[in-house]
């Protein structure tokens, strides 16, 4: 029970395993592979008996249900939610509405969300609108995914990237002195660019050459462990605050002054890193909605695995003793290894959920502005940071930004998404959240308004004769600019997400330890008597990370805790794998890799994660 | 092959055992199985076929499932070119089911998808006419009023299979010839697609922007 004993994966236990031989055209027996290696036909109800019942559809469970389905567990996946995603998920304008009205009712103890507010449009969305509510795709918890990190080399080695489309994403903006920066993140950047001195040109290049390989310096960075990553490129090189608050911020990500320094030095190098794996970008986004689509596409494959999905199901309680779990329904399964949840999904009369300290506040914006002025040439999306500091409301907290045009198909040409979010809490997140909103409408009003696109600093021509599109353009006139029109909002919706995980901590694995029969010395293990969910282990709500990095560690932490090892996590035998030349259409007698035959004879296949290319090249001095 | 290759994304909708995997192993392999698994899993398959001048290749889904507790992925279906809803002529309830999934097609996907409405197993009815329970003119006056493509096939013997596949290639605006007036962005999207199982992109990249 301890560790359960390695079951046979998918792969070994297809049919066609022992037989297949790669691109064979001489079996001659018909054999049809089994589809994912399901022997009985489909049962018309729910499973009476799963190794493993998944409660929730969000990115950590999604991924973790994927991962368990191929090693050869038994799933069933639920969601208390009529749609996919959970925490992650992306819904229509309507959805949003419902998703308001049930926190506002939410029976449960431990509901993680509170404080929504939403304003929708009625003229402008709806029956007979100009938009309809299915049109937009807004999400519950917006990601950017790193070209090098650990869930896209999961994505391409599940091949579950081939369910979604990626687009690039290479305009950070930090905001400064009330104006938007553009990043300077290369070597050419930051040679060309004119406002900075040698010297800081100098110790820039300095500081980018330390980080690639910061650990293996200690002498550089060891005296300074516990102090700030702001303190440390202050003092010890010598950067002047836009470099310091581009790094920190905008590179790094970091949501306030104070982030140690081995942790700002490994997320400032995960963007340098990043930058060139696809192209001259460092992150890219999934279209259609993001977190909601990345869990979708591990659902299905998960499904393809042969884990059975079932929606608008909603646990009632647990019996640790008996292994039953009943739902809302009356349906019952018994589940013989372990029960996982996520805190949104809680039975009523949960009594075992971690305890969500951590506030993350959010608002979204859907506004009339297509705002290609913030995106690069064939890009439709953007970052925008605001530095502590920065905002009239004085924040101390960073308030990141994440916008996101037509082009991403979220929403409709003429429109955007705004995503605005800060770890700062209570009242003076909300000051913050709206100050940032203000800055944004007046930015995108000005650098959109017709009278000054004739204006010189609207592009700059650089020593080769090319223009360098620069979004500092409109810099110098910001101040004395009053917009005369005003954004148009589409909708307005402001939230606040609890979370068991403090910023840009990775999930604590002792979180996981609601597990009466592990028995684990820990307070929450214990048998409370007429609790609902004695037993059930909790996932983490998501964090403030923008970026998709804490999914895969996090699914990694509890799928060892059921398997007993991660050493076959996403360990999936394609059995196509070396074969992607196959002729489609020719027959190898039946035996066509049905169940994940995807195969792209344009592509060379190639596996993302050990790719042997230089990292940043030009960063090399 | 220089011509130029449309990509079509055509999902597969309908009742369990109406055979639905069956048309595809029909199409892509010229293959059929008496008995055949139900589907649990599938993700996907292409076919590329050719039409007059043009190249379509087919990205073909078969259901992996998740219809059976009406838990279909929204990602399934969205931005399909194309869809074909299967139902049995000799059950009358995957009929029902068939137009259900024409409406759910309506509203929840792209509006330019184009539907073939498919009725299957007619070599049963070669035997034993008795046997058919939905009616041709039934499904015809469906289609009509839909606006779906109509066929009735065979997976088993491959009756009208490939026809239904080069009926939809006809349909789809083919890349190249109306780019222009594109609808709805159909194949534009291809273009700024990166492919994630791909690096080799980068170290072009990174020349042409060192200095
Ligand atoms: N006689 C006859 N049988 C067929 C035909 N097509 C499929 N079948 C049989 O019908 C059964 C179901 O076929 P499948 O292709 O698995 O059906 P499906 O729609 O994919 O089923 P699910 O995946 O369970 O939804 C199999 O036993 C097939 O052999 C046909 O054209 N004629
Ligand atoms: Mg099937």
């Amino acid at each position: 029970m301890l560790s359960p004993e390695r079951r046979t994966s998918m792969a070994e236990r297809r049919p066609s395993f022992a037989n297949f031989s790669g691109n064979s055209n001489h079996i001659d027996t018909l054999m049809v592979p089994h589809l994912a290696g399901i022997e009985d036909p489909l049962p018309e109800t729910t499973p009476e008996k799963v190794d493993v019942l998944i409660a929730g559809t969000g990115l950590v469970e999604s991924v973790l249900a994927a991962a368990l389905a191929w090693q050869g567990s038994n799933v069933l996946h639920v969601d208390s939610n009529d749609y996919y995603g959970d925490s992650a998920a992306t819904l229509t304008v309507d959805q949003i509405k419902n998703w308001v009205n049930r926190i506002h009712n939410s029976k449960n103890e431990s509901e993680p969300y509170k404080n929504a507010k939403l304003y929708i449009s009625s003229s402008n969305i709806g029956p007979d609108c100009k938009y309809a509510s299915r049109d937009f795709g807004i999400d519950l918890s917006p990601k950017i995914l790193f070209a090098k990190s650990d869930l896209l080399s999961i994505l391409v080695k599940s091949r579950v990237h081939q369910y979604l489309e990626f687009q690039s994403l290479s305009t950070f903006h930090t905001y400064e002195n009330d104006s938007f920066e553009k990043l300077t993140n290369t070597k050419q950047d930051i040679f060309t660019d004119q406002n900075l001195t040698l010297m800081t040109k100098r110790n820039l290049m300095k500081f980018l050459k330390f980080v690639l390989n910061w650990e293996k310096m200690p002498e550089i960075w060891q005296p300074y462990a516990d102090k700030s990553i702001t303190d440390f490129l202050f003092n010890k090189f010598k950067l002047e605050k836009p470099q310091v608050f581009e790094l920190v911020f905008s590179i790094g990500l970091c949501s306030n002054m104070d982030t140690k320094v081995p942790l700002a030095l490994n997320r400032i190098r995960r963007y340098l890193v990043s930058y060139d794996v696809y192209g001259p970008f460092p992150v890219l986004y999934s279209k259609y909605g993001g977190a909601g689509e990345v869990s979708q596409g591990f659902c299905r494959s998960a499904a393809v695995a042969g884990a059975t999905y079932k929606l608008n199901e909603k646990l009632y309680s647990y019996n640790p003793t008996t292994q039953v779990a009943t739902f809302t329904d009356g349906s019952k399964v018994t589940v013989t290894e372990k029960i996982i949840m996520s805190p949104t999904q809680a039975p009523e009369g949960n009594k075992h959920v971690p305890e969500q300290k951590y506030e993350v506040n959010r608002m979204v914006c859907l506004v009339e502005k297509d705002c290609k002025e913030w995106f690069s040439e064939d890009e439709s999306a953007a970052v925008v940071v605001f530095p502590p500091g920065s905002l009239k409301s004085g924040n101390k907290h960073v308030v990141q930004t994440l916008i996101m045009g037509s082009g991403s198909e979220c929403c409709p040409q003429g429109t955007s998404i705004w995503y605005l979010s800060t770890t700062e809490s209570g009242v003076r997140a909300e000051m913050d959240l709206d100050a940032a909103l203000e800055a944004l409408e007046i930015s995108i009003i000005r650098e959109s308004s017709e009278e000054i696109t004739n204006d010189n600093d609207i592009v700059q021509i650089s020593d080769d004769g090319r223009p360098i599109i620069n979004s500092v353009r409109l810099g110098q006139s910001f101040k004395e600019y009053v917009p005369r029109e005003s954004v148009q909002h589409l909708m307005k919706l402001s939230y606040t997400q609890l979370t068991s995980t403090p910023p840009f901590d990775v999930v604590n694995p002792a979180l996981f330890d609601n597990d009466e029969l592990n028995n684990r010395a820990n307070s929450v293990n214990k048998f409370i008597p007429n609790a609902s969910d004695n037993g059930i282990i909790y996932t983490a709500m998501p964090s403030s990370e923008i970026s998709y990095d804490e999914v895969v560690t996090a699914a990694k932490v509890l799928y060892e805790k059921i398997v007993g090892s991660d050493d076959d996590f996403f360990d999936v035998d394609f059995e196509d794998d070396d074969n992607d030349a196959m002729p489609t259409g020719a027959s190898v007698n039946g035996v066509i890799n049905y169940e994940n035959a995807i195969e792209d004879d344009e592509e060379d296949i190639q596996m993302g994660e050990d790719d042997s290319n230089e990292f940043v090249g030009e960063m090399e001095i | 092959m220089s011509n130029p290759i449309t990509s079509i994304k055509l999902v597969l909708l309908g009742e369990a055992a109406v055979g639905k995997s069956s048309i595809v192993l029909r199409f892509v392999s010229n293959d059929f199985s008496e008995n055949k698994e139900p589907t649990i899993g599938a993700a996907f398959l292409t076919q590329r076929v050719n039409i007059n001048d043009h190249t379509v290749k087919f990205e073909i889904w078969d259901t992996a499932g998740q219809e059976r507790f009406a838990s279909l992925a929204p990602m399934y279906y969205r931005n399909a070119q194309a869809a074909l809803v299967v139902y049995d002529v000799t059950k009358p309830q995957s009929f029902i089911k068939a137009r259900h999934w024409v409406k759910e097609l309506h509203e929840q996907a792209s509006k330019n998808i184009i539907i073939a409405l498919v009725g299957n197993k007619i070599d049963i009815l070669e035997d034993n006419e008795n046997e058919r329970k939905v009616a041709r003119e039934e499904a015809e006056k469906l289609a009509e009023e839909e606006g779906l493509l109509f066929f009735e096939t065979s997976a088993k013997t491959g009756t009208n299979i490939s026809e239904v596949f080069l009926g939809i290639g006809e349909k789809i605006p083919l890349k190249g010839l109306e780019d222009e007036h594109n609808n709805n962005g159909l194949n534009v999207t291809e273009d700024q697609r990166i492919n994630l199982a791909n690096t080799a992109n980068a170290s072009e990249n990174a020349s042409a922007c060192s200095c």
